[in-house]
C-alpha cells in the first residue's frame, strides 16, 4: 500500500476527464442543469488536479525513493519472445513538476474561459470545456505515463484535442483548416514515433522509462557492454541502431513542439479561442515534445549525433522563427513565432546537455507564456475581437492589469533581469556555451540562440509599445470593452509568477555570491539515481570548456545575454515607444516579404505536396490501378472461373464422387508412397 | 475434495448425452407422437447444458491435467478430450435449443432430439479414444444417426437424397478407414495408440503400415470434409435442416479434427514417421487442396446455405493447418493449440451463420443471395449477429475468429511452414469476397421482395445471440481459451 496522495495520482487525470464525461453528456441531454456551459465542473476538477499534484509532489519529496511507479498490465505477451504492454503511473520530481505546472495553467485558463467565452456570449460551450476536459485529462496522462506506448496514446488524444479545439469555431472558414493542418503535420511527426515506439519494443522488449529493466539503462549496460542483449536490425551496431530510435521519437518531438521544418503549424492554431492558445499552443501540448526528450533523457544522452542535432535543431528554430516574429501584425502571431523560438531554446538546451536548464525553461516559459496569451486574450476582448496590433495603441491607461501583467510577461520572455525568462534562458546559453566551447557544432547552436536573444527583445518590445503605448489608433482602441475578474484573476497570478518563478534557481547569483540558490537542481536531483540531474550529466558526451575562469565564464554569458535583450528592447524603445508609431520594418524591403511570409516555408510545404507528393502518388496510383490491381483481378477472375470448374465436379452423382474419392486417396498414397521409398 | 469421485465418473459429459438419449426414447415409447416440442427440446438442453458444464468443471478443476485411462486402456480422458467435449456440447445446445423453432411443424420430434443426443454421445467419444477400436466405434456412432438425421425431412426430396449420399460415402469411408485400421493392426499386433508407435520400427512392412496410416487419414478426412472426402459435404449440408447442418459442420467436423489430432500425435508421432511414413506431407497437401477447392468454390455460389457450406470445407483446410505444421519439436504445441482454439471459435461463429439461415428457412425467406437484399430492414439483430460471423469468419478482428486464425497462422509461421500459412492468408481474402456478399445484400441492397416475417422464434434467437454473444466476448476473453488450448495440445505432444 503506497502513500495516500501515491494512491490518488490517478485521480489527476481522472478527475479532469469526469468533467469533460460532465460537460458531454449533460451537454447533449440537459444542457440547461450545466452551470456556466460546463465551466464549473472544469474548474473544479482542475483545481483538484493541482491540488493533488501538489500534494503528489511533496511526496514526492519526501519519500526515500524519490518516486512512485506502478503498473498494470493491459495485454499480455503470449508465446516465448513476447511482452506486456502496460498502462503505469511514474510520479518523479520531473513528472510532478509538470504536473503542477499544467494544471495550474489548466485552472487558470478555465477560469479565464469564463471571461473570454461565456461573457462573451460564445455558442458551444459544452463542446468547448469538453474538449478542454479531454484535453487536460490526456495531457496529465501523458505527463505521468510509465512507459513510451502509454505516452504515444496520450500524445495522440492530446492532438485530438488540439484538432477538436482549434476548429472549435467551425463555421468559418479559417479554424476547420488551421486544425486539419494543425493534424497532419503532427501527425506527420507522430508517424516517425510510432514507428520509434515499435522500433523500442522490437530492440528491447520494453518501453519502460524507469527500472532496471527500462530500455535507456537497458541500452546503457549494451553501450557499456554490460551484458545485457539487445535485437538491432537492419544490420546496425548497437550505437546507430539507438541513434536511428533516437532519431524515430524525435520525429513525434519535432511535430508536437513545432519545431523546424514542422513548425508551420502552430501560427496556424491561432485561429482557436485564444484560452485555447493559452493551453494548449504555448504553456502544455507543445511542451510535451520536450518534455518527452526531457523524460527519456538517460536514453538520448548517450547518442552524442542525436543530441547535436537537437541542439542544432533548437537553436536554429530560436533564431529562424524570432526573425518571422519581428514583422507580424497581430498579436497572436507574434506571440505563436515567440512560442516556436523558445521551445527552441528548449531543444537546444537538452540537446547540449542542459537537462536541468532545459526543464527550467520549460516551466519558466509555460508561465510567462500562458500570461502572455492570455493577456493579449484580455486585450482581444477590449477590441472586439480585432487582433491586429496597428489597431490599438494606448491601452496601458485603459487596462492598468492586463498592461502591468503582460509587461510582467514581456520582460520576462525578453529575458530581462530578474525575471524569470531571464535566469532559465541564461541558463541553456550557458550550457551551450560552455559543452560547445569543445565542440564547434554546440557553438554554432549557442550563436544562433545568442543572436536570437536580440530579435527576441526586439519584437517582444514592438508589441508591448504598439499595444500598450502610444496614442490609440481607432475608435475600439480609444473605447475598450472592460474585462472582469474572471480575466484579471489568471492574469495576476501569473504575472506574479513570471516575475518570481526564476528565482527557484538562480545559477550565476550562486556562482558569484556561494548561496546556495539552485533549488529547482536539488529538485531534479531527488529523484532514483537512473533519472537524476547528475546521473544525465555523468551520461552527457560533452566536456565542459571554459573562458579564463567558471566565474568569468557565467559572468560574460550572462551579461552578453542580458546586453543583447537590453539592446532589442531598447530598439523597439526608440522605434516604436512613439505617440504614432510607423511602420520602420516597411524599410526592410522585400526582405520583410521573405519574413512576413514566415521564409515560404508554407509554401513550400504545399510545393512539396502538390509538386512531389501528387505526381508521386498518381505514378503509385497507375501502378496500383494497373499492375496490382490487374494482378488482383486477374486473380480473382481465374478463382472465380476455377470455382465454376470445381462447381463442376460437383455432378451430384454419388457414383462420380465415390470415384474421384478414391482415386484422389489412390493418387494420394502412391505420390506419399514414391517419396518414402516404400515399393 | 474430500469424496473421490469413481474412475467412470471423468465420463461424465459422455455418460449425460446417453441418459439423455435414453430419457427421450422413454418419452417418446411412452406417448409416440408427442408435440410436445417444450418437453422434447427441453430435454435435449439441459443435458447439454449439464454436459457442457461437466466438461467445463472437470476442465477448470484441472482433472484431465494427470490423463487417466478407463476400460483396459481403451479410453483416455485428459484436458484434450475434455476440451472437445466442451465444444461439442456448446455446440449440441444451441442446435437443439434452435430447433425447437425449426422443427415446428414436422414430425418425428422424439426421434429427432434422440438421434443428435446419440450423435453427440460418440462426438464426445472421439477424442477420448486410445484405441483405434474404439476410434471406429466411436465415429461411427457419430455418423449413423447423422445419416437419419440428415434424411429427417422425409417428405423433402432434398433432405432425402442428401442423406441417401451422405450415408453411401460414409459407408464407402467408413470401409477405408476400417481397412487402415486392419492394415496397421497387422503390423503392430494391438490396437492401442501409444502401443502402435513403436510399429514403424518393424523391417519390411513399412509399406503395409503406410498404406494403413493413408488409409485412417482418408477415413478421418471424411469426417472433416476434407478434399476428396468432401463431396458429400454440400449436398448434405443443403439438403439438411438448417441447425443439423450447423451440427454437422462444427461439431462433427470439430470431433474429426479431435480423433485425428489425438491418433496421428500419439499413434504416429511425427519424429519416428517422418522418414518413412511422411503423413505430413499428405496432410500438408490436403490441407492446401481443401482450402483452396472449398474456398474457390464457395466463391461462385448461387445459394447461401451452400455458400456456407463450402466455406466449412475451406475452414477445414485451415485446421488441417494445425496438423500438417507438426514436425514434432517444441513448436508442436503452439501450432495444435492454434487448432483447438479455432475449432472452439468455429464452433461459435459457424454455428451461429448456419442457425441464422435456419431463421431464413423458419420466415421462408428464399435461398439465393439476392433473397436476402434488404433483410436488416425488418430483422435488424439477426442481421447484426449474421454480419459478425460473416465476419468473424472472414477473420476480421471484430470477434475471436481473428485470434483464432492469427494463432493458428503463427503457429505454422513459427514451425517454418510458412507457406502454409500464405495459402491461409491468400484463400482468407478470398474468403472476405464472398462472406461480404451476404453482408452487402443484408444492409445494402433494396429489398427485391415483400418479406413475411410474421413472428421472431425465441429459441432461434437465443441460440444467434448466444453463439454472437460468446463470438464477440471471445476475443476479450480470448486468454483463457488459448491456455485450456494450450493445456489441450500439451496433454498429446
Amino acid at each position: 500500500m503506497a502513500a495516500l496522495p501515491f494512491e490518488l495520482a490517478p485521480a489527476i487525470a481522472a478527475l479532469p476527464f469526469v468533467s469533460f464525461l460532465i460537460a458531454l453528456l449533460v451537454g447533449a441531454f440537459a444542457p440547461r442543469l450545466l452551470p456556466k456551459g460546463g465551466a464549473i465542473p472544469g474548474i473544479l476538477a482542475t483545481a483538484g488536479s493541482l491540488v493533488l499534484s501538489v500534494w503528489a509532489a511533496v511526496a514526492v519529496w519526501n519519500h526515500p525513493d524519490g518516486m512512485y511507479h506502478d503498473s498494470i498490465t493491459w495485454v499480455a505477451g503470449v508465446g516465448d519472445a513476447a511482452f506486456d504492454l502496460q498502462f503505469g503511473i511514474l510520479l518523479d520530481p520531473l513528472s510532478t513538476m509538470m504536473l503542477v505546472i499544467v494544471s495550474l495553467v489548466a485552472v487558470l485558463v478555465h477560469v479565464f474561459s469564463l471571461g473570454y467565452m461565456n461573457d462573451e456570449g460564445e455558442t458551444g460551450l459544452p463542446r468547448y470545456y469538453a474538449g478542454l476536459g479531454l484535453f487536460t485529462a490526456s495531457m496529465l496522462s501523458f505527463v505521468f505515463a510509465s512507459n513510451l506506448l502509454m505516452a504515444f496514446m496520450f500524445f495522440e488524444l492530446v492532438g485530438l484535442c488540439s484538432w477538436l479545439l482549434i476548429g472549435f469555431w467551425f463555421r468559418e472558414p479559417g479554424p476547420p483548416s488551421a486544425a486539419k493542418k494543425a493534424f497532419l503535420v503532427t501527425r506527420f511527426g507522430d508517424y516517425f514515433f510510432l514507428v520509434g515506439v515499435v522500433g523500442v519494443f522490437a530492440t528491447f522488449g520494453t518501453t519502460a522509462f524507469v527500472g532496471s529493466e527500462s530500455f535507456p539503462i537497458l541500452a546503457d549496460q549494451v553501450l557499456a557492454g554490460e551484458g545485457a542483449s539487445v535485437t538491432t536490425f537492419l544490420g546496425l551496431d548497437p550505437q546507430a541502431w539507438f541513434s536511428v530510435l533516437g532519431l524515430l521519437i524525435l520525429g513525434g518531438v519535432i511535430g508536437k513542439s513545432a519545431q523546424f521544418p514542422l513548425h508551420t503549424w502552430l501560427p496556424d492554431a491561432m485561429e482557436g479561442p485564444t484560452p485555447v492558445s493559452a493551453l494548449i499552443h504555448a504553456a502544455t501540448m507543445v511542451a510535451a515534445g520536450v518534455y518527452l526528450v526531457a523524460r527519456i533523457y538517460g536514453f538520448y544522452a548517450l547518442l552524442p549525433q542525436v543530441m547535436a542535432l537537437i541542439a542544432l535543431v533548437g537553436g536554429f528554430t530560436a533564431l529562424f522563427a524570432a526573425t518571422m516574429g519581428v514583422v507580424k501584425r497581430e498579436i497572436k502571431q507574434v506571440l505563436a513565432y515567440s512560442t516556436i523560438s523558445q521551445y527552441g531554446y528548449m531543444m537546444l538546451g537538452l540537446g547540449a546537455g542542459g537537462y536541468v536548464a532545459a526543464t527550467f525553461h520549460l516551466m519558466t516559459h509555460a508561465f510567462f507564456k500562458a500570461l502572455l496569451f492570455l493577456g493579449a486574450g484580455s486585450v482581444i476582448i477590449a477590441m472586439h475581437h480585432n487582433e491586429n496590433m496597428w489597431d490599438m495603441g494606448g491601452l496601458k491607461e485603459k487596462m492598468p492589469v492586463t498592461y502591468y501583467a503582460f509587461l510582467s510577461g514581456s520582460l520576462a520572455l525578453a529575458g530581462i533581469v530578474p525575471f524569470s525568462g531571464f535566469w532559465s534562458k541564461d541558463e541553456v546559453l550557458y550550457e551551450a556555451l560552455v559543452h560547445g566551447l569543445e565542440s564547434p557544432i554546440l557553438l554554432a547552436a549557442y550563436a544562433m540562440g545568442l543572436l536570437a536573444v536580440f530579435f527576441t527583445g526586439f519584437y517582444t518590445f514592438r508589441m508591448v509599445f504598439l499595444t500598450f503605448h502610444g496614442k490609440p489608433r481607432t475608435d475600439t482602441a480609444r473605447d475598450p470593452h472592460a474585462v472582469g475578474w474572471n480575466v484579471k484573476v489568471p492574469l495576476v497570478v501569473l504575472g506574479t509568477l513570471a516575475a518570481v518563478a526564476g528565482l527557484v534557481n538562480m545559477v550565476p547569483v550562486a556562482e558569484v555570491t556561494g548561496i546556495h540558490l539552485e533549488f529547482l537542481h536539488d529538485w531534479l536531483d531527488a529523484g532514483p539515481e537512473a533519472l537524476t540531474a547528475h546521473h544525465y550529466a555523468d551520461l552527457i558526451p560533452y566536456a565542459s570548456g571554459e573562458i579564463g575562469s567558471p566565474l568569468l565564464t557565467v559572468l560574460l554569458s550572462a551579461g552578453v545575454s542580458l546586453g543583447l535583450a537590453l539592446s532589442g528592447a531598447g530598439a523597439a524603445w526608440l522605434l516604436y515607444d512613439v505617440p504614432e508609431p510607423i511602420r520602420h520594418t516597411d524599410r526592410l524591403g522585400r526582405v520583410k516579404t521573405v519574413l512576413f511570409n514566415n521564409y515560404y516555408q508554407d509554401e513550400f510545404q504545399v510545393w512539396l505536396a502538390n509538386g512531389v507528393t501528387l505526381p508521386l502518388a498518381r505514378v503509385a496510383d497507375k501502378f496500383d490501378q494497373g499492375v496490382i490491381d490487374g494482378v488482383v483481378n486477374g486473380v480473382s477472375s481465374v478463382s472465380l472461373f476455377s470455382g465454376g470448374r470445381i462447381k463442376r465436379i460437383q455432378t451430384g452423382v454419388v457414383s462420380n464422387y465415390a470415384f474421384l474419392l478414391t482415386m484422389g486417396l489412390v493418387v494420394l498414397l502412391v505420390f506419399i508412397g514414391v517419396t518414402g521409398g516404400w515399393f | 475434495m474430500a469424496y473421490q469421485l469413481p474412475g467412470w465418473a471423468a465420463l461424465a459429459p459422455t455418460l449425460t448425452f446417453v441418459a439423455a438419449a435414453l430419457v427421450l426414447f422413454l418419452i417418446d415409447s411412452i406417448d409416440p407422437d408427442s408435440e410436445n416440442r417444450a418437453l422434447l427440446a427441453g430435454t435435449a438442453t439441459v443435458g447439454s447444458l449439464v454436459a457442457a458444464g461437466f466438461a467445463a468443471w472437470f476442465l477448470i478443476a484441472g482433472t484431465g491435467e494427470e490423463p487417466f485411462t478407463l476400460y483396459a486402456d481403451s479410453l483416455v480422458v485428459d484436458s484434450m478430450s475434455l476440451f472437445f467435449a466442451f465444444v461439442f456440447a456448446s455446440v449440441t445446445a444451441m442446435v437443439v435449443v434452435a430447433s425447437y423453432d425449426y422443427m415446428r411443424d414436422h414430425s418425428y420430434q422424439g426421434e429427432y432430439y434422440a438421434l443428435v443426443m446419440l450423435a453427440a454421445t460418440g462426438m464426445t467419444l472421439m477424442p477420448a479414444a486410445n484405441s483405434l477400436a474404439v476410434v471406429f466405434i466411436s465415429l461411427e456412432l457419430a455418423s449413423l444417426p447423422s445419416y437419419a438425421l440428415v434424411a429427417i425431412l422425409k417428405k423433402n426430396r432434398g433432405s432425402v437424397e442428401a442423406g441417401l449420399k451422405y450415408f453411401l460415402i460414409g459407408a464407402l469411408s467408413s470401409s477405408i478407414l476400417a481397412y487402415g485400421i486392419s492394415l496397421v493392426y497387422g503390423v503392430s499386433g494391438t490396437l492401442l495408440l501409444p502401443e502402435i508407435a513403436s510399429a514403424v520400427e518393424i523391417e519390411g512392412l513399412t509399406g503395409v503400415l503406410g498404406i494403413g496410416v493413408l488409409m485412417i487419414l482418408g477415413g478421418f478426412a471424411f469426417k472433416t470434409a476434407s478434399v476428396p472426402f468432401h463431396f458429400w459435404a454440400p449436398e448434405a449440408y443443403e439438403g439438411a435442416p438448417a441447425p443439423i447442418s450447423a451440427f454437422l459442420s462444427s461439431a462433427s467436423k470439430a470431433a474429426g479434427f479431435a480423433v485425428a489430432f489425438r491418433v496421428f500425435t500419439v499413434a504416429f508421432p511425427v519424429e519416428a514417421y517422418v522418414a518413412t511414413i511422411d503423413w505430413v506431407l499428405a496432410v500438408q497437401i490436403l490441407a492446401v487442396v481443401t482450402m483452396t477447392l472449398g474456398n474457390f468454390a464457395a466463391a461462385t455460389q448461387d445459394t447461401v446455405k451452400r455458400m456456407l457450406a463450402y466455406s466449412s470445407v475451406g475452414h477445414a483446410g485451415y485446421a488441417l493447418i494445425a496438423l500438417a505444421s507438426l514436425t514434432g519439436t517444441g513448436s508442436d504445441q503452439f501450432v495444435l493449440g492454434g487448432g483447438m482454439a479455432h475449432l472452439l471459435v468455429y464452433g461459435f461463429m459457424n454455428t451461429g451463420a448456419f442457425l441464422f439461415v435456419a431463421l431464413a428457412e423458419y420466415w421462408s425467406v428464399g435461398r439465393t443471395f439476392e433473397d436476402y437484399n434488404g433483410l436488416a430492414k425488418q430483422a435488424p439483430f439477426a442481421c447484426a449477429a449474421m454480419t459478425l460471423f460473416m465476419f468473424n469468419l472472414a477473420g476480421l478482428p471484430v470477434g475471436a475468429g481473428f485470434m483464432s486464425k492469427y494463432f493458428l497462422f503463427a503457429g505454422a509461421v513459427g514451425a517454418g511452414f510458412w507457406w502454409l500459412t500464405a495459402v491461409g492468408a491468400i484463400n482468407s481474402a478470398l474468403s472476405l469476397y464472398y462472406y461480404s456478399r451476404v453482408v452487402k445484400a443484408m444492409w445494402i441492397e433494396e429489398p427485391t421482395q415483400e418479406f413475411a416475417i410474421e413472428s421472431k422464434p425465441v429459441g432461434l434467437y437465443a441460440a444467434i445471440a448466444a453463439a454472437a454473444v460468446v463470438t464477440v466476448l471471445l476475443l476479450p476473453g480470448f486468454g483463457p481459451v488459448w491456455a485450456f488450448a494450450q493445456d489441450a495440445a500439451a496433454a498429446l505432444v
